[in-house]
């Protein structure tokens, strides 16, 4: 116990803190510009002065650590004084606009400068000025306001793991500069605004726009892009969301967003937002009143399910919708005697999450971020954290910067400077990789750790191929595959985070799991969307019912149904794709989409999109005109996430609130699920999201009892109040070909996910546009030079699917003989060009025809 | 890019070290020579052998006067204009270079042929006015012999 005395007050303290840090806790402020809390400490501001007794100079608190007995006083004669200088100096240069500038109101110079003045200046000398930069889409910099406090140097470098800026010249002529000094082509994160002190740094997408006086209120929300969840605060004007930005400490995320988090939200104020219901009549989408639009969609349902069986209705539920929103959905479904309800989850997400369940456990996947970078190893596979989960990722570079081994498997480029290893097997072969791994693993260990008898089971029955063979796929060496194995097995606390590409496939799922299980390491699943894990356990599943409760229970299903008042039917229904092939061949003939966007966002886009058009009947529920509400036979306007209520449940499944802080246009997706539902008898007496969360608290075991109160008081943690499901699950046996390497193929076609864009929402942000405003084709120095490209040529890529044509990029993060495309652009995507396989037990899409041919145009 | 010998010195500084940003500096004068001045290439290229982000490069090679941050001519004149030399004729040379060759301070001859950069003192006051041609140090100048000097280099 270490007492001190600060401004004569007694402070008790468990361990060595900083003055700054004991004071703040105890209420009392020392005014600091450098120091900040989530910041390695610098010390060079000089701001936090502060007298020590028996110390002769002044000191700096938020370097100075406290020891017992110390006397501190936080505010003087002296201090003022030392203060004031301080102050003093930084005003030589500071231009003092003030009321021109968007940080007046919330600026630490100003508010610092009223209390201590200086209130004139000594300085004849004319100040130095530094034009402001203009050139970059979305950050503006002042330099003249700038006070030198590095803050958003030690972000980015510090904890966002981006190095794009640094302090450039010396003396009274630095300044803070990106690499081109003028455009900062960076990771766009927005992190280093948030630190920013002053009015040096800013966003330009409220330019003029924002004065923090102005802002009537502010609304704790969820990140509407990624299954991070991050949290965030929407500040908002007369209506109109002015910015979102983070809030130190809050959320998983403790104050850091990414790029699409931070500048993505414009696409709620877009003029492209549906307004008004639309009917097709006479071949063309026609205006139509709510009344009319839901009547035909109610009863063009129904005489689909009088005519063809409820079997013949097919639902695409949201990965952008709340929990309120599928759970209403999936309920209609079955309401019209269906269980083809499945959503993007299919992609990987939840097929994974069921291998890794079945074989460690329910609720192996609910795993705090914070363990991420506490870890001492992590192992990435099947993605690219950096871009799919960018907060995640973040912390993954935290860990590496601890002194954490991190080893990817696969393309990640966004882990290429901060990782130990990085292996690229061909994209097919993962699993050989993996098991090379496990057996040298399993060498060293020399036993299994005993506890869970089935899985020990399966593995020594397991055909591992020796650390050889894996070595051979990723063109490495045995000891090197040695070394990482014992760098592995070395470590006392893992984490392994898997990719879509690696849960979808399940041989690559069962491995990871195996390698937990051996290891002892927590799991992570990156998820895209930021309610994948909803879907889940909202029962938007073909064979399952809310709170993972397996359809084939009968039990479970007569108590479910009977709540609901209707008969599930008790066959299970056809996943994402099946679905899609039996709307092709006629089995399917109404189908209804909420949220989603098939006709783009799935493999094979041309054969989806036929198989699209042979439906009777399509009803999309968006927010805007999707390449599949375009061929929707009614199209119902949706909100957006800032327009309302509800609930998300993240990638750690943690469930957390989306709070309406604004209305545009549009109806509540469950609300309009209601409305159906009322027409075709159903009973769905919602008046609100929070009546919905009261019946799926009825309904789920998983979610008995929970309340918005219970979720915002933080008792939002998997498994809630409720009971998980056990013991349902068989597991499956590994391909015969899970251990094989496929042959060179030559140049292969691998889906980007862009940093800056998530597909359909992003697209309609004009920030996200402008620093990424079109598709290329992303090819590594060598791969272009081979083919005679060079940067902003165009060329045809080429497959069995299709071709496209596209700008080149080259892209010194690519490794091997790989060419990237996104599919995120209208008419631009990668799905166009690639077919697909159904994993036999996740029913995944595992992309096939990636043999690519490129010209240069 | 970097030629391959290149690249093994600077490879070698590296391993002189224990954290590569000690190899900054010499690292950013080998690409220099190679470059003919430190262009965002020469940041590039240096940042991907050492593996140090090149934000962070540029932040410590603009801290430094003797780093060249603009493109230069064949030949760099690094003219001292400081006390010693001044009192000796140094702002004569200045004008001089300027009408003769059109170099101006700071700048390029139209022919790409010189660069001037004016220095504080060369540690030649001795010898005073003093100047560096390149790498080779030329003293005791006058408004004759400066220009018998420079015709060598071309
Ligand atoms: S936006 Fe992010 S990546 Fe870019 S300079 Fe700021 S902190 Fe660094
Ligand atoms: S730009 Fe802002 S955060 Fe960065 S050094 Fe200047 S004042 Fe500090
Ligand atoms: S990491 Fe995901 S949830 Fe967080 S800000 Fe980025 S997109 Fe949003
Ligand atoms: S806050 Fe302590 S020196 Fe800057
Ligand atoms: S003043 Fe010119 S060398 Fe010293």
């Amino acid at each position: 116990m270490i007492t001190i005395t600060i401004n004569n007050k007694e402070i008790r303290l468990e361990r060595p803190v900083t003055v700054l840090e004991a004071a703040k806790a105890n209420g009392i402020k020392i005014p600091h510009f450098c120091h900040h809390g989530i910041l390695e400490q610098w010390g060079g501001c000089r701001m936090c002065l502060v007298e020590v007794e028996k110390m002769p100079r002044l000191q700096t608190a938020c370097t100075l650590f406290v020891t017992d007995g110390m006397v501190v006083m936080t505010e003087s004669e002296t201090i003022s004084n030392a203060r004031r200088s301080v102050l003093e100096f930084i005003l030589i240069n500071h231009p003092l606009d003030c009321p021109v500038c968007d940080k007046a109101g919330e600026c630490k110079l100003q508010d610092y400068v009223m209390q201590y003045g200086p209130t004139a200046g000594r300085f004849k000398e004319p100040k130095i000025r530094h034009p402001e930069g203009l050139n970059d889409p979305l950050i503006v910099r002042n330099q003249e306001r700038c006070i030198m406090c590095t803050r958003c140097v030690r972000m980015c470098s510090g904890i966002q793991g981006a190095s794009a800026i640094a302090v450039t010249n010396r003396g009274n002529h630095s300044s803070m500069e990106p690499f081109s000094g003028e455009r900062f082509d960076c990771e766009y994160c927005g992190n280093c605004l948030t630190v920013c002190p002053v009015g040096a740094i800013m966003s330009r997408l409220h330019r003029y726009s924002y004065r923090s006086w102005q802002v009537t209120d502010e609304i704790q929300t969820v990140c509407p892009f990624c299954g991070v969840g991050c949290t965030m605060i929407a500040q908002v004007r007369d209506n109109a969301l002015m910015r979102v930005v983070p809030k130190l400490g809050l959320g998983s995320n403790k104050g850091l967003l990414c790029n699409r988090g931070r500048f993505g939200y414009e696409y709620v104020g877009s003029g492209e937002r549906l307004k008004n219901p639309l009917i097709k009549k006479n071949g063309k989408l026609q205006p139509a009143s709510w009344e009319e639009a839901l009547d035909t969609v109610a009863s063009r349902l129904k005489d689909i399910k009088n005519s063809s069986g409820g079997n013949a209705i097919a639902g695409i539920a949201g990965a952008r919708c709340t929990n309120e929103d599928n759970y209403a959905f999936q309920k209609l479904i079955r309401g019209l005697g269906s269980n083809n309800i499945d959503s993007i989850a299919r992609m990987g997400f939840a097929g994974g999450q069921r291998i890794f369940e079945g074989m460690l456990g329910p609720g192996v996947t609910s795993t705090p971020l914070s363990g991420i970078a506490d870890s001492d190893a992590v192992l990435v596979v099947g993605g690219d954290p950096s871009e799919v989960n960018p907060v995640l990722g973040v912390h993954i570079r935290m860990a590496f910067k601890k002194g954490a081994k991190v080893i990817t498997i696969g393309h990640a480029p966004g882990l290429g400077r901060h990782r130990t290893a990085g292996l690229l097997p061909h994209p097919q072969a993962d699993g050989v990789v993996m098991g090379g791994l496990i057996s040298a693993i399993l060498k060293d260990k020399k036993s299994l750790p005993g506890g869970n008898r089935p899985l020990e089971e399966k593995i020594t029955v397991m055909h591992l191929p020796s650390a050889d063979d894996a070595a051979a796929a990723c063109k490495l060496s045995a000891e090197d595959i040695g070394r990482l194995a014992k760098q592995l097995a070395g470590a006392s606390s893992v984490s392994i985070v898997v990719g879509r590409e690696a849960g979808g496939n399940k041989d690559t799922a069962m491995l990871v799991s195996v390698l937990s299980y051996i290891l002892n390491a927590r799991i992570y699943l990156m998820s895209e969307r930021p309610n994948e894990q909803g879907l889940v356990d909202m029962g938007c599943l073909p064979d399952m019912l809310p709170g993972g409760r397996p359809l084939a229970e009968e039990g479970l299903r007569k108590k479910c149904g009977a709540s609901w008042g209707i008969d599930i039917p008790a066959d299970e229904g056809l996943t994402l794709m099946e679905m899609i092939q039996a709307a092709s061949s006629g089995g399917i003939k109404a189908m209804y989409v909420m949220g989603e966007n098939p006709a783009f966002n799935l493999p094979d886009t041309k054969n989806t999109e036929e198989a699209l058009r042979r439906l009777d009947f399509l009803v999309v529920q968006d927010i805007f005109m999707t390449e599949t509400a375009r061929m929707a036979d009614v199209v119902l306007p949706a909100l957006s996430w800032i327009e309302k209520d509800g609930t998300y449940t993240n990638a750690e499944r943690k469930i957390q609130r989306l709070k309406k802080a604004i209305s545009i246009t549009g109806m509540e997706d469950w609300k309009i699920v209601a409305e159906v539902g009322k027409r075709i008898g159903l009973k769905m007496p919602y008046g609100k999201a929070a009546d919905i969360m009261k019946e799926i608290a009825r309904v789920s075991p998983l979610h008995a009892g929970l309340t918005y109160a219970d979720i915002e008081g933080g008792d939002n943690l998997w498994p809630y109040k409720g009971e998980p499901h056990k013991n349902w699950f068989s597991f499956p046996e590994l391909s015969a070909d899970a251990f094989t390497s496929p042959a060179e193929e030559g140049l292969c076609l691998m889906l980007e996910k862009p940093l800056f864009h998530s597909g359909t929402l992003s697209r309609k942000s004009p920030a996200l546009n402008s620093i990424s405003p079109e598709a290329v084709l992303r090819l590594s120095p060598a791969t272009a030079s081979g083919l005679n490209l060079k940067d902003g040529d165009f060329a045809k890529v080429s497959t069995e699917k299709g071709s496209l044509s596209l700008k080149v990029k080259i892209d010194r993060g690519i490794d091997g003989p790989a060419a990237f495309v996104s599919n995120n652009f209208e008419g631009r995507g990668l799905f166009s060009l690639t077919g697909y396989r159904l994993d036999p037990v996740t029913k995944s899409p595992l992309t096939e025809g990636r043999q690519i041919s490129i010209e240069k145009e | 890019m970097l030629s391959d010998k290149t690249i093994e010195e600077v490879e070698a500084l590296k391993r002189r070290y224990p954290d590569p940003r000690g190899a900054i500096l010499p690292s950013l004068y080998i690409a220099q020579r190679e470059f003919g001045w430190l262009s965002p290439e020469a940041f590039e290229a240096v940042s991907i052998v050492l593996g140090v982000p090149k934000a962070h490069l540029r932040g410590v090679a603009s801290f430094y006067a003797m780093y060249r941050h603009k493109p230069v001519g064949r030949h760099l004149i690094q003219l001292c204009t400081n006390v010693s030399c001044m009192i000796f004729g140094a702002e004569d040379l200045v004008s001089l270079l300027k009408n003769r060759y059109g170099a101006e301070v700071g700048g390029t001859s139209p022919d790409g042929r010189f660069s001037l950069v004016i220095m504080e003192c060369i540690g030649a006051c001795e010898a005073a006015p003093a100047m560096l041609v390149n790498e080779d140090f030329h003293n005791n100048l006058t408004e004759n012999n400066i220009t018998e000097i420079l015709e060598k280099y071309k």
